[in-house]
């Protein structure tokens, strides 16, 4: 019987979907009609995938490793050995030898809970999420520049845009209710300008695709911002914007002639962006990983949030994973507590210390990619996952590896034995969204609330019980009676950070249960421009190849559920690598021709494949599964000011695998 | 009562005429769900049932005859190989379909039927009598059944049909089927009037007159079955394809499954189908890794060749189209058949006017 509504948990749309189930599995599945995202509407994962997350191989008992080898045990055992481990951990060498990394797949509530575990229960300051590794840059330079970490408009917003400034993001094929709107928008007059080094889907909708360089966005917006200033093409009042002059002076520099060179874009084409823009308002700017995870991310998003600003329109950030807003939202991450207090921040710290009523030091700890380094180098003796893949979703996979198997203490929680869980020492089998009641916070700041349509599968148990589990035990050693509570209720957990997080002080579970959720409210956000200075061009001489790291549609990130399902994975059955003809020719490779893609990092192995949409010069790398993917070639280099590992535009060389 | 009357249903009869029915079999109608969706569902009264409901776009005849995933059998490979049957063919009534979704039931029947039944289908389709109700005005704008002579109400081939009169149903019933449903609760049937029958003539005069959406799909038809759509028009179509198959998913008309099987433990295997699409790469490519449909604008073609191409309406009796609107609801783009059948005829008229250009016509 299809009952009540939940929300899909794949993307960062957040389609409101039915589900019903039946043979203790899925008898069927339909969209909403009525709800503001879905519109009667799912993309290929929301028809393909739900299924996935009960297959047969789904995690339904604990593990714990016992001689070498994970054996199924009881929630006592897997529980006590944690304990154990972490007091022991902590005892010899203080809670900062505690790491926890979470998930943006995750609810709210878990989210919430695993902050207030870490930082409350553990007293950890390193307690990081997934944007680490795909897109905490936005936050930061979103904060800085609209003031909003997050999306300024809804989705349905996008229908009445005028132009459309849309930079580094496979949006048609990771997106669709996104890329759907886009067309809706050009089909009623809508300009897009589009920019990504590769020929990406959208051109069929762009009314000008710019091809830069990889590597070189921050080059040819900085062009674009002199332009727009020096052609007065800003909206009305701009001018009086706070940081108006600083910025004018930070792009004293922009010599618009260089371009070709710096950037591969001609002048004429920046100019020709910049008019579509100014003429065409409202003026959208959206915005994805091939920015977000570019060096100097943070920089190239203060500088398109600058435009968007100068232009008086709105920026979307196109995060991808269902709660990628969320997770940041509830303050998983190093650096902010919930509602993006700031951790250098003493109010914000006492404000959260009196309502966990813990103690919280004006320490950023580690962030997700620094707590693997110190897996390495035995800075972390313990590290907890919750929920996500980081032996595929960090940089330099042998690397992460060797990390995880280093570390004293793992636990992974998680649906499947995924690549990181079976690292672990012990593994926690956690249920899917399916499974569990909560909220997700869509790509748009809508608070949705998630509602279980099954019973959970075997033993398996929510992340939010399994938090609220652990923290009843003694993880510290410490004698003092502990004071931190985590509820095991999610309604209970909501109504705390209701009341406690301003942007989610309308969110309950009594007005979910009435009307679709709305996006949280950005009043009292006050934008100003930043200033936007040059990067440093970085060549490589003995790499002279660039990377084009992308995602499919067909997948979600490391595709621990939506390779599963085998409909998904019947249409990317072959990892390849593209490259152009032209340097196919010259480097006398055919398609089909096994190839080795080195960077200085690591190097992956896959047939050739040759493409029109891949420009001269560069390696195009889809996704693949099983650790197959361009994360193999990533350094441990992170932009400076976000952590975010440089995944795009990485140097790369391709031979034959036989040479 | 034979096949062929026309009675008159009391609306404040139709409760009980409902559960009167319901001691036989379960009734499946449209059920009020989350902020004003609607979804059809088995419902445990019949004052569940949404009369006021306008179209589910879940289509509830293929859903409940020819499940979006249905467990077939079940065996174990431990001590010799043992099958085990796990059809279901429950007995039911599905109550308030529209004409379009019960057109596409005939179809899907004669799909399943010949040359080789399918016997799931045949088990579940002799089980389920469908009680009709005509759309006395086009339930949304995407609808187009009256260009598909499959709606907005039927002169045969339904079981029961029935049209809101206000007060009351007129009750026609069309099939054996329908007949025999209608004895237990057929003694609150009562004889139409000939001012009855009147009264449902205007109705159907306002339903065809109201239509928001059209598709002239004849034309169509001639120039694919002719292979005259230039292959750059499906190219330029299935650009903008999501490739999310809802179109398929969503059609009442569309067959297409997959099987797998689902590892049980011990041994013990369950072998389901599920809905599956011509729209994906994988559900054509070979073996040997070659796909014969190997671009999207490939596969919207077949689509297209599959839904309006004599070679399969002489098959199949008629087009693989109801005109439900389902496609153009359900699609991320415009790939939905009223938009595909005008950019064809556009196309056409393009191509027409330069004759010089060698895509033109295939001579």
């Amino acid at each position: 019987m299809i009952d009540r509504p939940t929300i899909c948990g794949f993307c960062s749309c957040g389609c409101a979907l039915y589900v019903e189930p039946k043979y203790g599995g899925i008898g069927a599945l339909c969209p909403s009609t009525t709800h503001p995202v879905s519109t009667g509407r799912l993309c290929i994962k929301g028809w393909n995938a739900i299924p996935s997350l009960i297959r047969a191989d789904r995690l339904r008992t604990p593990l714990v490793r016992k001689s070498g080898s994970l054996e199924p045990t009881s929630w006592e055992e897997a529980f006590s050995t944690t304990a154990e481990a972490l007091r022991r951990a902590i005892s010899e060498s203080g809670p900062k030898a505690v790491g926890v990394i979470g998930s943006a797949k995750i609810t709210n509530e878990e989210c919430y809970s695993l902050v207030k575990f870490a930082r409350g229960v553990l007293g950890t300051p390193n307690i990081d999420g997934p944007c680490r590794f795909y897109d905490a840059s936005m936050v930061r330079g979103l904060l800085e520049t609209t003031g909003i970490p997050a999306s300024q408009i809804d989705l349905n917003s996008l229908q009445q845009a005028g132009s459309m400034l849309i930079v580094g993001a496979n949006v048609m094929e990771q997106l669709a209710h996104v890329g759907s709107r886009i067309q809706d928008a050009v089909e009623s007059g809508c300009k897009v300008v589009a920019a990504d080094p590769r020929v990406s889907r959208l051109a069929p909708q762009a009314t000008l695709f710019l091809h830069p360089h990889p590597g070189t966005d921050i080059v040819w917006i900085r062009a674009l911002l002199r332009t727009i200033l020096d052609r007065k093409l800003y909206a009305e009042g701009a001018p009086e914007m706070p940081g108006f002059e600083e910025l004018r002076t930070s792009l004293e520099d922009v010599v618009m002639d260089l371009l070709p060179k710096t950037a591969g874009v001609e002048p004429s084409a920046v100019i020709e962006a910049a008019s579509l823009l100014a003429k065409n308002p409202p003026v959208i700017v959206m915005f994805g990983l091939g920015v977000l995870q570019q060096a100097g991310s943070t920089k190239i998003v203060r500088a398109l949030a600058d435009v968007a600003i100068l232009l008086g329109g709105s920026v979307m950030p196109l995060r991808g994973q269902n709660n990628a807003q969320g997770a940041s939202d509830m303050g998983l991450a190093h650096d902010y507590l919930p509602g993006y207090g700031s951790i250098f921040d003493a109010a914000a710290r006492q404000k959260w210390e009196s309502v966990w009523r813990c103690e919280i030091g004006a320490d950023p700890g580690l962030n997700a990619v620094e707590m693997i380094k110190g897996c390495a180098n035995g800075e972390i003796k313990a590290l907890m996952v919750f929920g996500e893949n980081v032996a595929l979703s960090a940089p330099s996979t042998e690397y992460t590896i060797a990390a995880l198997e280093k570390v004293g203490f793992l636990a992974v929680s998680d649906l499947y034995l995924t690549e990181t869980a079976r690292l672990a020492n012990v593994v926690f089998p956690a249920c899917s969204f399916l499974e569990k009641d909560g909220t997700f916070t869509n790509i748009e700041r809508r608070v949705q609330r998630v509602r279980k349509v099954l019973d959970p599968l075997g033993n398996s148990k929510s992340d939010l019980e399994i938090i609220a589990g652990l923290s009843t035990l003694d993880l510290t050693g410490s004698s003092a009676k502990r004071k931190v509570e985590l509820s095991n209720d999610p309604d209970q957990v909501m109504a705390e950070v209701a009341a406690n997080v301003p942007h989610y002080e309308k969110v309950s579970y009594q007005a979910l249960d009435q009307a679709w959720g709305d996006p949280w409210s950005t009043n009292g956000a006050k934008p100003r421009l930043a200033p936007v200075s040059d990067r440093a061009a970085h060549e490589d001489t003995e790499y002279p190849m660039r990377l084009i790291a992308s995602r499919i549609n067909f997948h979600m990130q490391t595709g621990t559920m939506a390779a599963r399902s085998p409909t998904l994975a019947r249409e990317y059955p072959e990892a390849v690598v593209e490259l152009n003809e032209a340097d196919a020719e010259r480097l006398k490779l055919r398609p089909g021709t096994v190839v080795k893609v080195s960077s200085r990092f690591g190097n992956l192995t896959r047939p050739v494949a040759l493409s029109d949409a891949v420009p001269e010069g560069c390696v195009h790398v889809p996704h693949f599964f099983g650790g197959d993917s361009a994360n193999m070639l990533a350094p441990f280099d992170c932009d400076a000011e976000s952590g975010v590992p440089v995944y795009k535009g990485l140097h790369c060389v391709i031979q034959k695998a036989s040479d | 009562m034979k096949v062929g009357d026309k009675l008159i249903l009391k609306k404040t009869s139709v409760p009980m005429f409902f559960a009167s029915l319901a001691s036989e079999m379960r009734i499946v109608a449209p059920k009020k769900r989350f902020a004003g969706d609607v979804v059809f569902d088995v419902v445990e009264s019949p004052k569940e049932i949404a009369w006021d409901y306008g179209h589910d776009v879940y289509p509830p005849g293929k859903r409940f005859l020819f499940p979006h995933y249905e467990d077939m059998f079940s065996y174990r490979t431990d001590g010799g190989i043992k099958i085990e049957s796990l059809a279901e063919a429950p007995k039911q009534a599905i109550v308030g379909i529209r004409s379009c979704d019960v057109s596409a039931v005939r179809f899907q029947e004669k799909f399943f039927g010949e040359p080789i039944e399918d016997p799931l289908y045949a088990a579940r389709s002799k089980n389920a009598v469908l009680f009709s109700l005509v759309c006395n005005k086009p339930p949304r704008k995407e609808c187009f059944c009256i260009c598909c002579d499959a709606g907005p109400y039927l002169d045969k081939g339904f079981d029961v049909q029935l049209t809101d009169l206000g007060d009351r149903f007129l009750y026609e019933i069309g099939s054996e089927k329908g007949l025999s449903a209608s004895s237990e609760g057929g003694y609150m049937l009562e004889p139409a009037r000939p001012e009855d029958i009147a009264e449902r003539k205007q109705i159907e005069l306002q339903a065809d007159s109201l239509f928001q959406t059209a598709s002239f799909i004849a034309k169509a038809i001639t120039y694919i079955t002719s292979d005259d759509v230039p292959d750059q028009v499906w190219e330029e179509l299935g650009s903008t394809c999501f490739r999310c198959a809802a179109c398929t998913n969503l059609c009442p008309v569309c067959t297409c499954y997959t099987v797998e099987d689902r590892p049980e433990g011990n041994g013990c295997f369950t072998r389901f189908r599920s809905w599956d699409s011509c729209q994906y790469a994988g559900f054509t490519r070979e073996a040997s890794g070659h796909n014969p449909r190997p671009t999207f604008g490939s596969r919207v073609k077949r689509r297209f060749y599959h839904k309006a191409s004599y070679q399969y309406i002489t098959r199949d009796g008629t087009h693989g189209c109801v005109g439900c609107g389902r496609c153009v609801s359900a699609c991320l783009t415009k790939l939905d058949l009223p938009s595909v059948v005008k950019r064809i005829r556009r196309a056409m008229h393009e191509y027409i006017k330069s004759p010089h250009e060698p895509a033109v016509r295939k001579l």
